[in-house]
């Protein structure tokens, strides 16, 4: 009897682990099956989706992007001016402009992008799983990352690079130096390489600072205002929309060194070994150059190539003469897309960074011609 | 607030009134304020002291908080502008109504199922109104006089400074202006003091109204206030920056919400009227359909309303429809041979042939040896699973009817919702997830409990299980994982589970994370139901024995449902744990109602740095929710009559 019973109340449990189990795999699989959908949305008819071989390691990016229909664009999701998330959810900012680009060069529509919104861990194993095709997540080009973390980057779009920012009030001024900073409450967010560069700045000066560090910099920047820091230190783009927005009434924060203390050249990002879509990533970012140089925006692009008052180059690289595009695998008016719907660099730069404070003139985001670093090979 | 009613016996919702009466303390009803607050608050000089030190500390506490909620320096429009993107993300506008609709089901069927099984208790007191009344007044008048006077605004909008800093009103103009809180306060009080009034019932019981109707009757009062009120605005359109006073979400949402309430009330009206029609026993059937509406309405309301299919009808009908249709009709076909008179080991052979058959499915899977539908993997390692059931139905027709009835509902549900879920979305979102803020906390919340009640219940049954297989496989899943940090689970699910999956399968870093929580969970809630398993009496278990129950029927109709029934209380407390902890969520990179606070609004360039309201906010969303649930609890546990017996 009791040897039965035991053997009957096995045999339930069996069955209920099982059903456990059913149930565990049952859950992953559900979910994960309208991700592995939207990878063949456009051809749904093929097999089930979830079993088709969706992306093959050798594939050609291009093509899967193109067959997509979508960009999947990493970006931030919370960098002022960079890559905000307004209150509809919509994404703005200087780098989802460039995601934007890159959609109208492949697909002549800025709006067929994805944007997939990343922390600086998850950025690039979000590219080497596939997750997204390019980040245009403020992300430093630096040798470790184009080498060892297997990353490939694109032309430079902002130069930027660690500065500090105080107050007037204690005397500094926007030509101080880190050697007048000696003995100062150095402030920064923790985990990142500016903690690094500004102990490495005040050792080369010889200067003793104390450094504190926050979890991030609004905690940081808090801590600046009520007084429990003398200096804090960042990237100089953050420092001055910092200033633009949060700096109290009479009270003048002033930004130093003029040199910044480290470079930061920030652009775009994506995975080794896809020469044909890095291609079209860099010539993106060129044709947003070369319009910028020639004056070509996108309010006159469409008259100016209609009264033939554009060089050459110009035409060639807006489609007149298209078969540089169409030798890369793009359509003959793509970049011509890009201009128009768009814009070229000057545009995409005032329209957020300018009024975060954010300025060309004098700085190396200026043009070449102007003593910048912003600067384009020739399409021919 | 305790009035000193609280110190009876607890209620018990299934007691005579008169009863309860009847041991009320005696001296109640004739003693006066003063006396109460003497013999409560000042007994004896220690006490006295520590009642003043506990106030002021309480009075400082409150200060300090309504000097920063109200503070001029406080930018809550960074809340109202972003209340869309808090609680929904980038869910497209046009599309809204599919919001709409699921909190219209959800309020619906939260309304149908009180009005058909909520027990009417002895009703709300009007003496505990008037004086829950009374307090907000003595809270609000507190407040007004609390909090620092307002800063001068001069002509140019800008804050009055001089040598000192800002300057502030005198305190006789900040009372002054505060008037509209002291007539609030005033109001309260009046009204409490007219509710006070009405006389006892002729049978001298104390005047009540019924809780729920009051509960639903208040609600009216928010619902309204949309109506007068602009709680927060929009400050987008078409992606330019806007702050048009008409286009408030107060504007936008007053229809919705009234429509809500008027649902609500609807509900509760059917669901009574039909209450008083049937009798017990239909009323205990319509509690199976009902709670089997809730098990379905998630994932109804998730996969089939918010992400609205694009259904591809040709390959419904050359390839879902006509696989449903086989796997129903040939398992039916499996399960009715199984359950013949008379199969014996024969059956239970076959049906451990299946598990292999459906097993090695799984193994081809992971190797990727050839394609196959995921589907059809899991539809045959269902049925492997109804078949090893099967011998607990063979014999009657009848029984042998329901495990296919049971098949036939299982392959439909199941092939439906593969299917809906196989199919695009057609709502497109600017970003790839297609909900976040507090809609995707919710979300992961439901099916994490969903899917790890039963699991905890498995493994808690495992692991007192007799053989010593189950037991030690559970104990060493539960103490694994009981040892973990949640976090580092998460992780692990998120980083480390995609790099196991075959080549062909992806998974989604939602459904990950709902799998790590729902693993994570399901190891406490077995705990909790082994506390449970573990209060039965060895009694009952005899008793089952000697009346000739089966162990399944013995498991589910005495053991579980008394100690499920005991572990009310942990079992609560783990899922407002769970409702919490989805705040990880932040972390590993999902976009929920904490990462919109902590990150995504403050670095909005017109709000940027904006933090502390809105993670002052998301506490005040996390609190009502963790509340509800934990009032929810107690009514649950006194209905049952936790801790009486």
């Amino acid at each position: 009897m009791s040897k039965r019973l035991v053997r009957r109340f096995g045999g339930l449990l069996a069955v209920l682990a099982l059903l456990g189990a059913a149930c565990g795999s049952d859950d992953d699989e559900a979910a994960d099956e309208p991700a592995a959908t939207t990878e063949a949305a456009d051809d749904p008819a093929a097999t089930d989706a979830t079993e088709v071989e969706l992306v093959q390691a050798d594939d050609d990016l291009l093509d899967t992007v193109m067959a997509r229909g979508e960009l999947k664009c990493g970006v931030s999701g919370a960098a002022v001016a960079f890559s905000e998330t307004q209150p509809d959810g919509s994404q703005t900012g200087f780098d989802a402009d460039y995601c934007r680009a890159v959609a109208a060069a492949i697909f002549g529509d800025a709006e067929a992008v994805e944007f997939v919104p990343l922390t600086a861990a998850e950025r690039f194993t979000a590219v080497q799983t596939g997750a997204v095709d390019v980040l245009m997540r403020n992300t430093t080009w630096t040798q470790g990352r184009d080498t060892e973390v297997g990353m490939d980057f694109g032309p430079t779009t902002y130069y930027d690079g660690q500065q500090l920012m105080a107050r007037a009030s204690d005397g500094f001024t926007s030509g101080s130096t880190v050697a007048d900073i000696d003995g100062a409450i150095v402030c920064t967010n923790a985990g990142t390489t500016t903690e690094q560069n500004i102990a490495d700045a005040a050792d080369a000066a010889g200067v003793s600072i104390q450094l504190n560090t926050f979890e991030d910099f609004d905690i940081v920047t808090t801590n600046f205002i009520n007084g429990a820091c003398n200096i804090v230190t960042t990237d100089g783009s953050a420092l001055v929309g910092r200033k633009a927005n949060q700096q109290p009434d009479g009270e003048e924060w002033v930004i130093f060194p003029p040199t910044p203390i480290s470079k930061e050249p920030l652009g775009p990002t994506y995975g080794q070994n896809q020469s044909r879509f890095a291609d079209v990533v860099n010539w993106t970012v060129y044709a947003t150059i070369i319009a910028d140089e020639k004056g070509i925006t996108s309010g006159n692009v469409d008259a100016r190539l209609g009264d033939g008052s554009l060089d050459a180059e110009a035409v060639r690289l807006l489609g007149g003469d298209g078969e540089l595009q169409t030798a890369m695998g793009l359509s003959a008016d793509a970049f011509h897309s890009v201009i128009s719907q768009v814009g070229n660099y000057d545009e995409i730069y005032s329209r957020h960074l300018n009024r975060v404070g954010l300025s060309r003139e004098g700085s190396a985001n200026a043009g070449w011609l102007d003593g910048g670093l912003i600067y384009a090979p020739p399409a021919r | 607030m305790d009035d000193g009613d609280g110190v009876g016996a607890p209620v018990i919702g299934d007691k005579p009134a008169i009863e309860r009466v009847a041991t009320r303390p005696a001296e109640e009803t004739h003693r006066s304020s003063a006396e109460w607050i003497r013999k409560n608050l000042f007994p004896n000089p220690f006490n006295s002291f520590l009642t003043v030190a506990f106030g002021i500390f309480v009075l400082v506490s409150a200060r300090g908080l309504l000097n920063f909620v109200f503070s001029e320096e406080r930018g809550w429009d960074a809340v109202r502008t972003n209340l869309r993107l808090i609680f929904t993300h980038a869910y497209p506008e046009e599309q809204y109504v599919r919001v709409w609709v699921c909190v219209g089901v959800v309020v619906a069927l939260a309304c149908l199922s009180l009005g058909l099984f909520a027990s009417e208790g002895e009703g709300l007191r009007l003496r505990k109104i008037s004086n829950a009344l009374n307090a907000t007044a003595v809270a609000i008048a507190l407040g007004v006089v609390l909090r620092e006077p307002s800063v001068l605004i001069g002509a140019d909008g800008e804050t009055v400074r001089d040598a000192d800093g800002v300057v502030r009103q005198s305190f006789a103009e900040a009372m002054a202006d505060r008037w509209a809180w002291w007539l609030a306060a005033a109001v309260l009080a009046v009204v409490a003091l007219a509710v006070r009034r009405v006389p006892k019932r002729s049978d001298g019981s104390p005047a009540a109204v019924p809780t729920l109707d009051f509960a639903i009757g208040a609600m009216a009062l928010p619902v309204l206030s949309t109506w007068v009120y602009p709680w927060g605005h929009y400050a987008f359109a078409d992606g330019e920056f806007i702050a048009e006073p008409g286009r408030t979400v107060a504007m936008s949402t007053k229809v919705p919400w009234t429509v809500m309430w008027v649902l609500a009330v609807a509900s509760l009206i059917v669901g009574r009227w039909v209450r008083a029609q049937v009798d017990e026993r239909a009323l205990s059937r319509l509690r199976a359909v009902v709670a089997f509406t809730w098990l379905v309405v998630p994932f109804v309301l998730y996969w089939v309303v918010l992400r609205d299919p694009d259904l591809d009808w040709d390959r419904i009908f050359t390839v879902d429809a006509p696989l449903a249709l086989a796997f129903g009709i040939g398992g039916g076909a499996v399960l009715w041979w199984l359950t013949a008179d008379g199969r014996g080991e024969l059956g239970r052979i076959g049906a451990i042939a299946l598990l292999g058959f459906a097993a090695f499915h799984w193994v081809a899977a992971f190797m990727g040896w050839y394609p196959m539908l995921q589907k059809v993997r899991i539809s045959f390692l269902l049925l492997a699973v109804m078949a090893l059931l099967a011998h607990n139905f063979s014999g009657e027709a009848a029984k042998r009817r329901r495990l296919v009835l049971a098949w036939l509902v299982i392959t439909t549900v199941f092939h439906y919702f593969a299917t809906v879920m196989n199919t695009p979305s057609t709502v497109e979102t600017p970003t790839e997830a297609l909900i976040g803020g507090f809609a995707v906390t919710l979300v992961v919340a439901v099916f994490t409990l969903m899917l790890s009640f039963p699991l905890g219940v498995v493994l808690a049954l495992a692991r007192t299980s007799r053989l010593p297989i189950f037991r030690v496989m559970s104990t060493a899943y539960i103490e694994v994982v009981r040892g973990v940090p949640l976090i580092t689970i998460l992780i692990f699910f998120v980083v480390i589970l995609p790099l196991f999956l075959p080549a062909n399968m992806e998974i989604s870093l939602f459904a990950s994370a709902t799998l790590g929580y729902t693993l994570f969970s399901a190891a406490y809630l077995a705990e909790n139901v082994r506390g449970g398993l573990q209060s039965i009496r060895r009694g009952q278990y005899e008793a089952s024995d000697a009346v000739g129950l089966s162990t399944v029927q013995r498991t589910v109709f005495i053991v579980l449902p008394q100690s499920l029934r005991a572990s009310i209380p942990p079992l609560v407390g783990q899922v407002i744990a769970t409702f919490k902890e989805t705040s990880l969520l932040a972390i590993i990179g999902v976009f929920d109602i904490l990462r919109m606070a902590n990150s995504v609004i403050p670095a909005q360039t017109q709000f940027l740095g904006i933090k502390r309201e809105g993670l002052l906010f998301v506490s005040l969303v996390y609190w009502v929710f963790s509340y509800m649930l934990s009032k929810q609890s107690q009514r649950l546990e006194r209905r049952l009559g936790v801790g009486e017996r």
